[in-house]
């Protein structure tokens, strides 16, 4: 640069060498000579000028060219500098590391621009991370021993999981914290990653020390790599009957322009084919009912057909539902069959409407005794039903309790005063694992409640969903009565499962669905029998949906991501966990036992620390599948764009100086600029004639 | 005896080639003596002055038989009604008439070496021709005067003088003017040989036109060297005024035509002026032997 500023220097140079030097002559008519200077000295002036910077500026511009000039400020880690120096390399080997550009893998860019800071070097220490859900760590510490670091770099593969950017900062913070008062040591991040945007937005360097030279190697593509994926694939069951199924797909379009998919999806036996049309930078939502012909656990997946884009991981998807039988309804009532009309009559019609027809429908309701109820009774139900079971017994609590913690649904219609007290001993017996967010409280005496509206539905969720566009006309008729007050326990906090589904015009709660643990327990405060529900065309849809809601909830809790800790709590059913193994969906699969089964007093848990492979996984008791679960990609690892190098530098470094790569723009740009250079240094040239042709006299 | 230097200015031989030429004028004059102008004066033939040799445009009336037959020369009889011409010479001595002062020999000399030249060669024909010939030397004012005089003495003297002028650092020249026209008593020619490249050139004009109407012949022999016209060929020149008028540097290559069409354009309100003041005016170009520029002034005169 400083030989190319002087050989730019040298036109100037050049100039006021070889300007002539004027003779002296004396002349008597000078005064006509000053006339014409001044008339041509402005003229001449502009065109010496503008010949000179012309040349000047192709000087500059061919030292440019072949110079190649570093524009930008030289990087805070290099083999340049001496010293005492601890490194810790984060190398990025979460899933969208493996999207392909022009034929390599963002890893494979990767590979070479990590071993460069890994190459020996006296008095350097480093460490490398490989870095994804969890940092992973060669050494404990950084170390001399860059040869093993470099190989442990040649074998690292992409996992199918997302980055947790924070953590990996905070494992390098740990290696590069100094050891004492004397660590006077030069501390380096070097940090090689895709700066994908979904996983980087909310990085921090705060718990690095204060000195550390942080690096940052962009080895994503750019632009970036247009991608398709499906970022989400669920299975629901329909219908108390459960003869069909309502596939949830969503596919997310990574590009900038429309595609049209084609998705197959194969479940059990069947497969099926759907196409849709997914608009630029957005995603796509799918729904489609499938009817079904069997029972029991199905797993399949879904796939994107004749798609070949940067990532492929993300073009297929597991999927597994469990279709029940017919559920079997345990009704605990102190009201006895015969009773007629009775709140227990018409749930048990709602329930089964063909009930005493024929054998099958007759044992799908159960009437129990709260007096005769015990563990046996309730164990064939699948969900389970109290109203107007008076005081129920110590024994009995638990009982339910320990079911509803277990995964039993169960439906309390509270419509007597002692259901209030039921209603917070089960609470207090579900403990923290049972949070509902109102309290239902007996009336003063003498009080009743007579005529209650609905006056705030849940419109969006089940059960008042069903219900559609004719919802307002449908509520508009009900009148409820009986029941019990209620209280908010805290008005400010919303729990995502637990939701207040309708309330009445004097603020009371009509209908609240609350988890506990596996299970959930709807309250429908209300005397059936009082009300005026049961006289219309609203309430068996109402019913079913509530039962069936309750019946399938949990479902989509059977997903879960590569990477990260997989807890399940297997159905009370499941068995115990000696009787139990984990097998994985793809045969072709020969890694080890995917997690661990434990029993524990609520049931069977299956653990696995970081599932490593996506698939769907079924828990075997015999030969029967009594669980199944899918492990997925991280749906974020499919959108490939990375982040601006000003938001990194900036906003993420918050006031730390930090040094931001890209390599994909450095060698392009550095290829085109000295072609353009050379252009600009011939039209200079060329400008230089033509003012020379303007100013000709 | 005395011996009369002779100026280096005054070439006999050369001059020997003009001796049958006159320096005429067209209009009436007023002289002294008889000659061969045209006198204002009417009347017949008067007192017989003298006799003066046949130039060849006279009235052969006038011829002297018998001084031919006895002679074989024609010579004609001056009496007192006609007069001879009073012819001065004004010479500009201003700082630009030392321009083209070269030591080349292929080179044309000064304005003033060249006026010098002419202004020796006019006084002898004038004088040759019986009419008298004065002197003025023009610088910032009128440096030196001699009324008209035909006498060998007188035009010796003229001859020194002019031979020994001097420039001086002036471009004004009315004030010499107005000076010359309060001390010329008698009517005549003025003969204004300058380059005119003075500052005051309308006060200058004004001067003239005073000769004018006291019924002067005025000629102006306006003196240009061929560098001034183009200025000199070379890269890069700085240029000294010869007037106190500072200096420049330039590259006249570059400015050669606007310089051209100033010059032009100041030759050309020269004449103009010239020409509506009455005056007779001729260009003349040093780079023509200055013996040519007489022949064919003197030519021109005769009509």
């Amino acid at each position: 640069m400083v030989i190319g500023m002087a050989a730019a220097a040298a036109p100037v140079v050049v100039h006021w060498l070889t300007r002539p030097r004027p003779m002296r002559a004396p002349l008597s008519t000078i005064r006509f000579v000053r006339e014409a200077v001044r008339q041509r000295r402005a003229r001449h002036r502009l065109r010496d000028f503008l010949i000179l910077a012309a040349r000047t500026l192709a000087i500059l511009l061919l030292a440019a060219a072949f110079a190649g000039p570093r524009w930008n400020r030289p990087p805070l880690v290099s083999d340049d500098q001496t010293g005492s120096t601890v490194r810790v390399v984060v190398l990025d080997v979460s899933q969208s590391m493996a999207a392909v550009d022009r034929g390599m893998q963002a890893l494979d860019r990767a590979r070479p621009v990590t071993a460069g800071y890994l190459k020996y070097r006296r008095d350097l220490k480093a460490n490398l991370i490989l870095a994804a859900a969890r940092p992973e760590a060669v050494f404990d510490t950084a170390s001399s021993n860059l040869e093993s670091l470099r190989e442990e770099l040649a074998r690292c593969r992409v996992l199918p999981e997302r980055l947790d950017v924070n953590r990996a900062l905070t494992a390098a913070a740990e290696m590069l914290t100094p050891t004492d008062e004397d660590d006077r040591r030069r501390r380096e991040l070097v940090v090689i990653s895709d700066f994908q945007r979904e996983n980087w937005g909310g990085a921090r360097f705060d718990p690095l020390p204060a000195d550390t030279q942080i690096q940052l190697e962009s080895t994503a593509a750019m632009p970036p790599p247009a991608n398709l994926a499906i970022t989400r694939a669920v299975c629901r069951p329909l219908g108390l009957q459960q003869d069909r199924v309502q596939l949830e797909i969503d596919v997310g379009n990574y590009s900038t322009s429309a595609r049209k998919a084609t998705l197959e999806v194969a479940l059990g036996e069947s497969v099926f084919r759907l196409d849709t049309t997914c608009s630029p930078g957005q995603k796509t939502s799918l729904t489609e009912e499938v009817p079904v012909r069997t029972t029991g656990w199905l797993w399949g997946e879904v796939r994107l057909v004749g798609v070949d884009d940067a990532l492929t991981v993300d073009n297929v998807r597991p999927l597994v539902v469990e279709l029940r039988e017919k559920p079997v309804f345990a009704l605990v009532t102190r009201q006895p069959a015969t009773l007629r009309p009775s709140a227990s009559h018409l749930l048990e019609c709602a329930l089964v409407p063909d009930k005493g027809t024929n054998d099958e429908s007759s044992a799908r309701l159960v009437r129990i005794d709260p007096d005769t109820m015990d563990q046996q009774s309730l164990a064939p139900a699948d969900l389970i039903l109290l109203s107007h079971c008076g005081k129920l017994s110590d024994e009995s609590v638990q009982l339910l309790t320990a079911l509803l913690r277990r995964g039993r649904p169960m439906v309390y219609v509270a419509a007597e005063t002692i259901d209030a007290t039921n209603l917070q001993r089960i609470a207090k017996a579900a403990g923290s694992g049972l949070q509902m967010p109102v309290q239902f409280l007996p009336l003063g005496r003498g009080q009743y409640r007579k005529d209650q509206f609905l006056a705030n539905v849940d419109r969006d969720h089940p059960p008042f969903r069903v219900f559609g566009d004719t919802l307002p006309a449908v509520i508009g008729r009900l009148r409820f009565s009986g029941g019990l007050s209620s209280q908010r326990i805290q008005a400010e906090q919303t729990f995502a499962e637990d939701a207040v589904l309708a309330t009445y015009g004097d603020g009371t709660v009509c209908l609240v669905l609350s988890e506990s643990d596996a299970g959930s327990l709807a309250v429908l405060n209300a005397d059936l029998l009082a009300s005026n529900l049961w006289q219309t065309s609203a309430f068996v849809p109402l019913m079913d949906e509530l039962v069936q809601t309750m019946l399938s909830h949990g479902h989509g809790r059977d997903t879960f991501l590569c990477g990260e800790p997989l807890l399940a709590r297997l159905p009370i059913d499941a068995g115990v966990a000696a009787e139990l193994n984990v097998v994985s969906a793809d045969s072709s699969d020969t890694s080890a036992t995917p997690g661990e089964l434990a029993d524990d007093a609520a049931g069977t848990i299956w653990n696995w620390l970081a599932p490593d492979r996506p698939g769907v996984y079924r828990i075997q008791r015999d030969d029967d599948t009594v669980f199944a679960a899918t492990v997925v990609v991280p749906s974020a690892e499919s959108d490939l764009s990375s982040l601006d190098a000003d938001v990194v530098q900036n906003r993420l470094a918050a006031g730390r100086e930090v040094y931001f790569r890209s390599a994909g723009d450095q060698s392009e740009g550095r290829q085109d600029a000295w072609k353009w250079f050379a252009v600009a240094c011939v039209l200079c040239f060329v400008a230089e004639i033509g003012f020379l042709l303007a100013f000709r006299t | 005896m005395t011996t009369q230097v002779k100026s280096r200015f005054l070439d006999l031989r050369a001059l020997a080639a003009l001796a049958h030429m006159r320096f005429t004028t067209r209009h009436r004059v007023e002289g002294a003596y008889s000659g061969r102008h045209q006198s204002r004066q009417q009347g017949g033939a008067g007192e017989f002055v003298d006799f003066r040799e046949y130039s060849g445009s006279e009235d052969l009336r006038r011829l002297d038989w018998k001084v031919f037959a006895r002679l074989g020369k024609a010579f004609v009889r001056l009496h007192q009604e006609e007069t001879n011409l009073l012819c001065t010479l004004a010479l500009d001595v201003s700082g630009s008439m030392q321009f083209g002062d070269d030591d080349r020999t292929d080179r044309p000399g000064s304005k003033l070496a060249y006026t010098q030249h002419l202004a020796t060669a006019l006084s002898h024909i004038i004088a040759g021709g019986q009419d008298q010939v004065g002197l003025a030397v023009l610088g910032r004012e009128l440096m030196e005067y001699f009324p008209p005089g035909s006498t060998a003495t007188h035009v010796a003297r003229l001859q020194v003088v002019v031979e020994q002028l001097a420039t001086e650092p002036t471009t004004q020249m009315a004030p010499g003017l107005r000076r010359l026209f309060e001390r010329s008593r008698r009517r005549g020619v003025l003969l204004l040989m300058s380059d005119f490249l003075m500052e005051d050139l309308d006060d200058t004009f004004g001067a003239l036109r005073l000769f004018r109407h006291r019924g002067f012949e005025v000629i102006l022999l306006h003196m240009v060297h061929p560098e001034e016209e183009t200025l000199p060929q070379g890269a890069a020149f700085r240029f000294e005024g010869m007037e106190n008028d500072g200096a420049l540097s330039c590259t006249p290559a570059e400015i050669r035509a606007a310089y051209q069409q100033r010059f032009a354009a100041h030759m050309r309100i020269v004449r103009q002026l010239a020409l509506a003041g009455g005056c007779d005016y001729r260009r003349v170009s040093t780079a023509i032997p200055y013996f040519q520029t007489l022949g064919g002034f003197l030519v021109e005169r005769v009509g």
